[in-house]
């Protein structure tokens, strides 16, 4: 089996390679710049030298071109928002579909989230190519290996580039949720921004990091994207999580459900997240924090 | 009708308001619903069970097509204490005849019927908008306004619930001090079909209404009740307002317990909680009735407050449906007459005043406040029933006393003027 | 200009029940807009007010028979489309992305020429973020996704694309394809007048039979829709009264440790 992998960034570069290299034997890689080259990894990595001023997405060309003379068996793709342009655009031309929110991969196909992980859906990608999109978080702790050979492709221009105006970086927080050993998640039952300092103290007083749910960044934005936790955002798997004021909808417990031990502290003795809980407080948080708080300083 | 003008629009999507919508389309009025939930019923709780007499008026056979959970064939009524319960269970064909039957309801699903019968007899209706007041010209009502969108009519039809604010703007409707409002919540518990016909002792499509009275509210003012669904029963507690403050016990927690009494405890057994609910209820009775109509404006079900509690029965469903008939006639009457004047709208309370609706509340205008001074129907009561039941059936060996002479312990406790009394008072009241 | 919102109707996911052997039960479940389709028709509809008035806008999607439902399309048609066209036939149940995408174009290919074809971020139940990007693929057409701003510059579609690590501003010729995110509109609170004049406006349904191509087969088999078996976990409840809560700390600070 021959699996292809195209990914933009680091972690996912590295992750989905060593993912691939517990299914296939031949493992490579295409990125698209020779920064992103990668010791370790794989048996052979393809570089499509996409000018600096032009578009990711305008490897696109390069990359068909690729696969249709290499012809791998799989291409796991990391799903960035121009790698599912690319992708999407890719499958248009080849007449397939690219799975997405892939969660696990077996003989008979994969399993991929459904309604936000009410169910699994397991599917088969019906002709010769099956295009994956798959989280950086779903191979765990997959170890990569390769040969590294090096290729530099010719680059092949789009017939009809799309004019870029600019392109600005954006601060992020630097926070790596995906990697603390603690999280603390904060919900809708956190009344106004100003209380998330409560939060943080708890989490600072328990030693783990803060994240949120979709609501928080949302609609409030109250806290950046990259702390969100669910279904479109984080997938963690920390050694303990806490959540605070979370009801527990099926989006937002995807993200956690894989974690070590799961605590809950809610209002509501109905609510859902106790069913998926270790731990639970049926408490109001803003009672229950501040004496947790001291507990735990 | 110029475009977006209405012979009526109708605020709330609840029985009157459908069953008023309904008569209102038939007769080929351009009429509108605005309901602020999302559907009809959306908002709406019942214990409960609607008498369907005055919906049979409106929609004749409508219990054969009408998603309705099941005919009522037994009356329970109790008086409960913490350790016992003792229960008065009436059943009878009479009870299932057309025309004085009941039946109980799940108001998501039934309101959603009829709101759809009035849409296909050529209704409107607007979901999920709530509207915030009424246009107001020269002390006559002109229509709705929610946010800044405003819509006109020719009269105006209040069905916006127990606590109307709109009636309240208007100044038709004061709102109701806490002494006649009660607060209800239930739970609907999911068994299957067969084990509520085994544990209430009925046919397939018939069920029981019980009412409890007692230690489901801890001795406050109100009652437990329990009606049995298709496949899920509605268990809950209804308490007046000013007197559950009194006590320490909030309602949700009522019906816990009342879940976990021993009575009470083997008819849920293996049932699964589908869905927690509340609701407010008007209790005062006539004695609080609201102005009914004004100039470009009716007020019908219970934003007209036509409930009566009777402890052995609730009723508020067929006075919302004549209410709202009585309306639709109304209407049509005042759109021929192209007035919609006070002086004219005034036929919509003599109707009420000349049928059972105003009768009856007149007739039981005392018993709440019956209710509200005697604790004892609470308290005292169900334990002397108790204790007397007690020195009835139980036999433990030691030498029996004539009947008369062991239940008379429990009665003296109460005192013998003191219940001829109450019986005087409660007799008189009903 | 003529712009075309295309939104997917799904099962409303709120009321979906699981059967005992783990299959998903529909039968409560009423269809709705899906949610970020929602935020593209919305944003359709403000980019039509405000960039270039005297634009109208449709809205277009294709399913399974059952999409045609009467609560949906007034939805729909409350939120600024003039007019609704869909595409109901029962061989479009659970189509995905790449047979979506084919029936949308020749969908499109029957309704007339246009500008300006928008998408949604992702559908509630797939959420392959995709449909739109393989339509504008399909069509030739210049296609962008995670488009968070739209403006008209004469004749020039400016877009913001809001990217992981960076903002992207590019200007596409029309007429183009874009894949809007939930951050280019809020959806509107509808209004009374707007939700009276939905019911007046026009609806178009047809079936595959009426479309110019045949709906392809399948590019990806479905073999089963399971819901997983969540996790097993202790569930030790504790309540708030002092002692509760101390309890409660004791339990998590052995598992802190």
């Amino acid at each position: 089996m021959k699996i292809f992998v195209l990914a933009e960034r680091d972690k996912a570069i590295r992750k989905l390679c060593a993912g691939a290299r517990r299914l296939a034997d031949q493992v490579e890689l295409v990125v698209l710049n020779e920064r992103q080259i990668t010791p370790g990894v794989a048996d052979k990595t393809w570089v499509v030298p996409v000018p600096a001023d032009s578009m990711a997405e305008d490897a696109l060309d390069t990359i068909q071109a690729l696969l249709a003379s290499e012809k791998p068996d799989m291409l796991f793709v990391e799903p960035t928002r121009r790698m599912k342009l690319m992708t999407g655009r890719l499958a248009a031309r080849l007449g397939t579909s690219v799975v997405t929110d892939v969660l696990t991969i077996e003989d008979a196909g994969v399993s991929a989230m459904y309604f936000g992980g009410i169910a699994h859906r397991h599917v088969e990608a019906v002709g010769a190519l099956a295009i994956l999109a798959i989280g950086p978080g779903v191979f765990g702790d997959a170890v990569a290996s390769g040969t590294d050979a090096v290729v530099t492709l010719d680059y092949v221009a789009p017939a009809k580039p799309i004019t870029r105006r600019s392109v600005t970086a954006i601060e992020n927080s630097g926070v790596d949720l995906t990697a603390a050993k603690r999280v603390v998640g904060a919900g809708r039952g956190i009344a106004a921004e100003e209380d998330l300092a409560m939060v943080r103290d708890f989490a600072a007083a328990v030693g783990a990091e803060l994240g949120c749910t979709r609501p928080l960044v949302e609609a409030e934005h109250w806290l950046p994207r990259e702390l969100y936790i669910g279904v479109s955002g984080l997938m963690l798997s920390p050694d303990v999580y806490i959540a605070v004021g979370i009801s527990g909808q099926t989006q937002h417990t995807v993200g956690i459900d894989r974690s070590g031990t799961v605590i809950a502290i809610n209002k509501d003795k109905n609510a859902p997240i106790f069913n998926q809980a270790d731990y639970g407080l049926v408490a109001d948080l803003y009672k229950a924090l501040p004496k947790l708080i001291e507990q735990f300083k | 009708m110029a475009e977006d003008r209405f012979d009526a629009i109708i605020v709330g999507a609840g029985i009157a308001g459908c069953v008023a919508a309904y008569k209102l389309a038939t007769e080929g009025l351009a009429v509108l619903v605005i309901e602020r939930g999302n559907y009809a019923g959306a908002k709406n709780m019942t214990g409960g069970r609607i008498y369907a007499h005055s919906l049979e008026k409106v929609i004749p056979g409508f219990a054969d097509e009408a998603p309705v959970e099941r005919k009522i064939t037994h009356e329970k009524i109790s008086l409960m204490t913490s350790d016992s319960n003792f229960t008065v269970d009436f059943t009878a064909d009479a009870l299932g005849v057309a025309g004085q039957d009941s039946y109980s309801v799940l108001r998501g699903v039934f309101d959603q019927w009829l709101a759809e019968k009035a849409e296909k007899a050529g209704a409107e209706f607007i979901y999920g908008i709530r509207v915030d007041d009424l246009i107001v010209r020269d002390g006559r009502v002109g229509g709705v306004i929610a946010g800044e969108d405003e819509l006109e009519a020719e009269i105006t039809i209040l069905a916006d619930g127990v606590n109307s604010l709109l009636g309240q703007k208007l100044g038709l409707v004061t709102e109701p001090p806490a002494h006649q409002i009660a607060v209800g919540a239930k739970e609907l518990i999911r068994l299957s079909p067969e084990m509520i016909e085994d544990r209430f002792q009925c046919n397939p499509g018939e069920g029981a209404a019980w009412l409890f009275a007692g230690d489901a509210t801890h001795g406050r003012i109100g009652g437990g009740f329990l009606y049995t669904n298709e496949d899920t029963i509605s268990l809950g507690v209804v308490a007046t307002l000013s007197d559950l403050v009194k006590g320490d016990k909030p309602i949700y927690q009522m019906l816990e317990e009342l879940m976990n009494h021993p009575a009470i405890r083997p008819l849920v057994k293996g049932g699964t909680l589908v869905e927690y609910s509340g609701h407010l209820v008007p209790e005062g009775g006539y004695g609080m009735l609201p102005r009914l109509y004004g100039d470009g404006v009716l007020v019908v079900g219970d934003a007209a407050m036509l409930c009566i509690n009777l402890g052995y029965c609730v009723r508020g469903m067929d006075f919302a449906v004549s209410s709202g008939d009585f309306a639709a006639e109304t209407v049509i009457e005042a759109r021929k007459a192209e007035d919609n004047s006070a002086a004219t709208l005034k036929m919509y309370e003599e109707k009420l005043a000349n049928s059972y609706v105003l009768e009856d509340l007149k007739t039981f205008a005392r018993f709440p406040h019956f209710m509200e001074s005697t604790p004892r129907i609470f308290n005292e009561y169900p334990e002397m029933i108790k204790k007397m039941m007690l020195e009835m059936f139980v036999v433990d060996g030691t030498p029996a006393a004539p009947i008369r002479k062991r239940m008379m312990p429990a009665i003296k406790e109460v005192g013998l003027l003191t219940l001829a009394r109450d019986g005087w008072k409660g007799v008189g009241a009903l | 200009m003529h712009i075309v919102a295309c939104f997917k109707v799904v099962p409303d996911d709120q009321d979906i029940t699981i059967n005992s052997d783990d299959t998903l039960n529909y039968s409560k479940a009423r269809p709705i807009v899906s949610t970020y389709d929602l935020n593209a028709i919305e944003g359709a509809a403000q980019f039509v007010s405000c960039s270039c008035s005297g634009s109208d806008l449709s809205a277009l999607t294709v399913g399974a028979s059952e999409i045609d439902d009467s609560k949906m399309k007034k939805n729909v048609l409350s939120r600024g489309p003039e007019a609704l066209y869909m595409v109901a036939d029962d061989s479009l149940a659970a189509a995905d992305a790449y047979q979506t995408a084919r029936a949308l174009a020749a969908a499109l290919a029957k309704i007339g020429p246009f500008d300006l074809v928008v998408c949604g971020d992702g559908s509630a139940d797939v959420y392959a973020q995709q449909v739109g990007i393989q339509l504008g693929e399909m069509l030739g057409l210049p296609n962008v996704n995670a488009v968070r701003s739209l403006a008209l510059e004469g004749d020039v579609l400016v877009v913001e694309r809001g990217l992981e690590d960076e903002v992207e501003t590019l200007a596409l010729t029309l007429p183009a394809v874009i894949s809007v995110t939930s951050d280019v509109a809020l959806p509107r609170i509808c209004s009374m007048k707007e939700i009276l004049a939905a019911g007046k406006k026009p609806v178009t349904i047809w079936g595959t039979a009426d479309l110019a191509i045949e709906v392809p087969a399948a590019t990806l088999e479905v073999k089963d829709i399971k819901a997983p078996k969540p996790a097993p976990r202790k569930k030790e409840m504790f309540d708030d009264s002092d002692a509760g809560i101390a309890d409660f700390a004791k339990s998590i600070s052995q598992v802190l440790r």
